[in-house]
């Protein structure tokens, strides 16, 4: 069988076909090669070694070792913990906001253009500069705080207190990636059949039956996506954790995150091997989570 | 089809893996052609740094086009790096695009020393650049082995910052000389002004971050790392100096800039948030400029277990070990830490000059906002934390916030700091 296949594989034909699919495919083949799987094979060679870059460049070959340090760096737990709490309250929220928003839109208010832009504006904004505005607002005197106290609310030093830094990177990154969700559901919310609705009117169903039971469902794979681009988001979280501390992690390893881990093992400490080791990890915690999702959410999600 | 799909993906990685180990194996081409007529077209040397204040970038621009003027041989174009000096510096120095000449804060001068970027600058050294002039501490800095790798272009140390209106108020003639002094001091000027149960002065503000605490872990014997590189701020006599910081931040008569809502010392005793701060020769400018009306004398850091102690930082011009114009590099150095040249940098008055000569050319050791900065530097602890500078100083900054809010005790902070940054240096030393 085999044999013959790469008999036939040889024939003229053949190779004049085969050929000139790969001419036609070979600008995304190299952009792709050169830009994506190259670096990944060289982050795994790279794992594998102890690189020195400072006067002159060696690789020293070091087996597991990179990865055996993983286990015993308490700063990596401490950056995975603050990772996955990030994530466990940024993801559900936005996804939540973004699917009121869209509701909200799609219900036909006034002036809903006007609405959907001033929703989206936080989304087209940069994040470097959403930080910048933030920490403003989040001052010890700052908007956050004085709107706090006229309602006789606890105040916080939002921006040096280890309990509450990190939930003041959340409120932003909620905020500004929300509206980006959202105009995907309110796309999603329009291709829904007026005719499942009708139905359920005449059925006597009310408008939360309704959400409920039609919305909700005919959603599905459009929250897949929404909750997976989501994870993959926001277990990269690093610009504005970067910002917020000035790229040490703090106040107290409060904002250090994997990828600001990384940043700080390759740039800081120039340990090249080490930051690919926890690069590794990372990707293979974000392809579990996406994996385990995709069950849940379960088949037509692909 | 799988077996298809899985054959071209195998050629897909061997050709890549081809390309790649060609570029790993290819032989250095010297891109670089020799001019011709070299001798009559000036050099242009790189000089890297940071920026600062406008004023100080237009003097720093005035003594480089008078080196121009003096050296028409060699043009200087100065590189600034915005942000992360130090990453991006690395970054380039490992990308063989470094400057000729570039700025080294002596906190990561170990480090580059010990990686052999660096050029040595014995051999270039004669009798009439005076090396004796610079003041020991700022020169041991760039020091590794006996050899010498920098030249202090400025530094800077600690004094005390007070504010003459808020002692006369408190009825207070003298500033402190002796840290219970400071502490008592500190009482009576935290004042809550409108009784609203909010302090609109504290006495003393604090940072609470290594680089101005050292000094505190010497007066009673401690230190920040051992001879062998290690952190050892979880001793006996290091907790006891540290203390001295955080017992007046638990008893409200200390306060960091941002409890304030104020980004830094300078920022908060500007504003009369606090009546003193320890503060460098940095904010005399800052304070002058920004804050015009404000009445502010200078005065030693308090003596603690009756010995003088403050820190020091200078900052070095070095030379790049694989800069392709290593003796009009050397002139540049030469000149800008040279007497005439130090003079002219100096004059603008937010760093000391690291030369006697020069300081007291400028009556810096009279001037009586300076002479107590001055001073400083004979008995000041020099800002540096071996070659891993960065794991120790974020360990402990860490822990250390944290024991200053009372989320946890002192001692158990520092311990779990010093722990984090050992392990962290053994790591990277493996």
């Amino acid at each position: 069988m085999l044999k013959r296949r790469r008999r036939s594989h040889l024939t003229t034909p053949g190779i004049r076909t085969e050929g000139a699919g790969y001419l036609l495919m070979a600008p995304a083949i190299l952009g792709l090669g050169f830009f994506t799987i190259a670096p990944i094979l060289f982050a795994i060679f790279l794992s594998f070694q102890k690189v020195k870059l400072l006067g002159g460049i060696e690789y020293e070959f070091v087996g597991l070792r990179n990865f055996a340090r993983l286990a015993a760096d308490d700063r990596l737990w401490i950056a995975l913990k603050n990772t996955a709490e990030y994530v466990a309250i940024v993801v559900p929220a936005q996804t939540v906001l973004a699917l009121a928003l869209a509701a909200t839109l799609n219900a036909g208010i006034k002036g809903q253009n006007i609405w959907r832009i001033l929703f989206f504006l936080p989304t087209i904004t940069s994040s470097a500069v959403l930080t910048l505005i933030f920490m403003w607002i989040y001052n010890a005197d700052g908007l956050l705080n004085q709107a706090l106290a006229l309602v006789g609310l606890p105040t916080y030093n939002w921006l040096s207190d280890p309990n509450v830094a990190l939930k003041g990177i959340m409120i932003m990154n909620i905020w500004s990636t929300a509206p980006f969700f959202m105009v995907i559901y309110l796309a999603a919310l329009q291709d829904i059949p007026r005719s499942l609705y009708e139905s359920a009117e005449i059925d006597g169903a009310n408008s939360w039956q309704q959400f409920r039971y039609i919305t909700l469902p005919q959603l599905r794979p459009v929250t897949f996506f929404v909750v997976a681009m989501g994870v993959i988001g926001t277990f990269q979280l690093f610009d504005q954790s970067y910002i917020f501390s000035g790229g040490s992690g703090g106040p107290n390893n409060a904002t250090l995150t994997v990828v600001l881990l990384i940043y700080q093992s390759v740039f800081r400490d120039l340990q090249l091997g080490y930051a690919a080791a926890i690069a590794f990890l990372l990707a293979i915690v974000i392809i579990t989570v996406t994996l385990i999702q995709q069950h849940i959410f379960g088949q037509e999600s692909t | 089809m799988v077996y298809r799909d899985l054959q071209f993906f195998v050629l897909m990685i061997v050709s890549f893996l081809c390309v790649m180990s060609c570029q790993v194996r290819m032989p250095q081409i010297d891109w670089t052609i020799s001019p011709l007529g070299q001798s009559d077209r000036p050099i242009t040397l790189k000089l890297g740094g940071w920026g600062s204040s406008p004023s100080e970038q237009r003097l720093f621009q005035t003594v480089l086009t008078t080196f121009e003027a003096t050296h028409p041989h060699i043009r200087v174009k100065f590189e600034t790096v915005a942000d992360q000096y130090m990453d991006v510096l690395k970054t380039r120095l490992i990308g063989d695009a470094a400057p000729d000449v570039f700025f080294l804060d002596s906190f990561e001068a170990p480090s580059l020393m010990a990686n052999q970027v660096l050029e040595p600058l014995n051999a270039y050294l004669t009798p009439d650049f005076d090396l004796a002039d610079f003041e020991t501490t700022l020169l041991a800095a760039f020091q590794q082995d006996s050899i010498l790798y920098g030249l202090p272009k400025d530094c800077s140390s600690l004094a005390l910052f007070y504010n003459k209106q808020a002692f006369a108020e408190a009825g207070i003639a003298q500033p402190p000389a002796t840290w219970d002094e400071l502490l008592a001091d500190a009482q009576r000027l935290t004042r809550d002004r409108d009784q609203n149960g909010k302090i609109d002065q504290y006495g003393l503000g604090i940072l609470p971050d290594l680089a101005r605490l050292v000094y505190l872990m010497r007066a009673f014997g401690g230190a920040a790392i051992d001879p062998q590189g290690k952190a050892t701020f979880a001793s006996e006599a290091a907790l006891k100096g540290l203390n001295l910081i955080v017992q007046p931040y638990q008893d409200r008569i200390a306060a960091r800039p941002p409890d304030v809502g104020t980004s830094s010392g300078t920022e908060m005793f500007g504003q009369g948030k606090a009546a003193m701060v320890i503060e460098g020769n940095w904010a005399i400018p800052f304070l002058q400029e920004t804050f015009p009306a404000l009445p502010f004398a200078t005065a030693e850091v308090p003596r603690i277990q009756d010995q003088s102690g403050t820190m020091v930082y200078t900052v070095g011009y070095v030379m790049n070990r694989r800069s392709q114009h290593k003796p009009e590099a050397w002139e540049l150095i030469r000149y800008l830490t040279g007497k005439t040249g130090m003079a002219l940098w100096a004059k603008g008055g937010s760093a000391l000059p690291s030369r006697h000569s020069v300081a007291q050319q400028l009556h810096y050791d009279r001037d009586p906002l300076r002479s107590a900065l001055v001073a400083g530097i004979q008995y000041a602890t020099p800002w540096q934390l071996g070659q891993y500078p960065t794991a120790i100083m974020n360990s402990f900054n860490n822990q250390f916030i944290s024991a200053i809010l009372g989320e946890q005790p002192l001692r158990q902070a520092l311990q779990r700091a010093e722990d984090s940054a050992n392990q962290q240096i053994q790591a990277a030393e493996q």
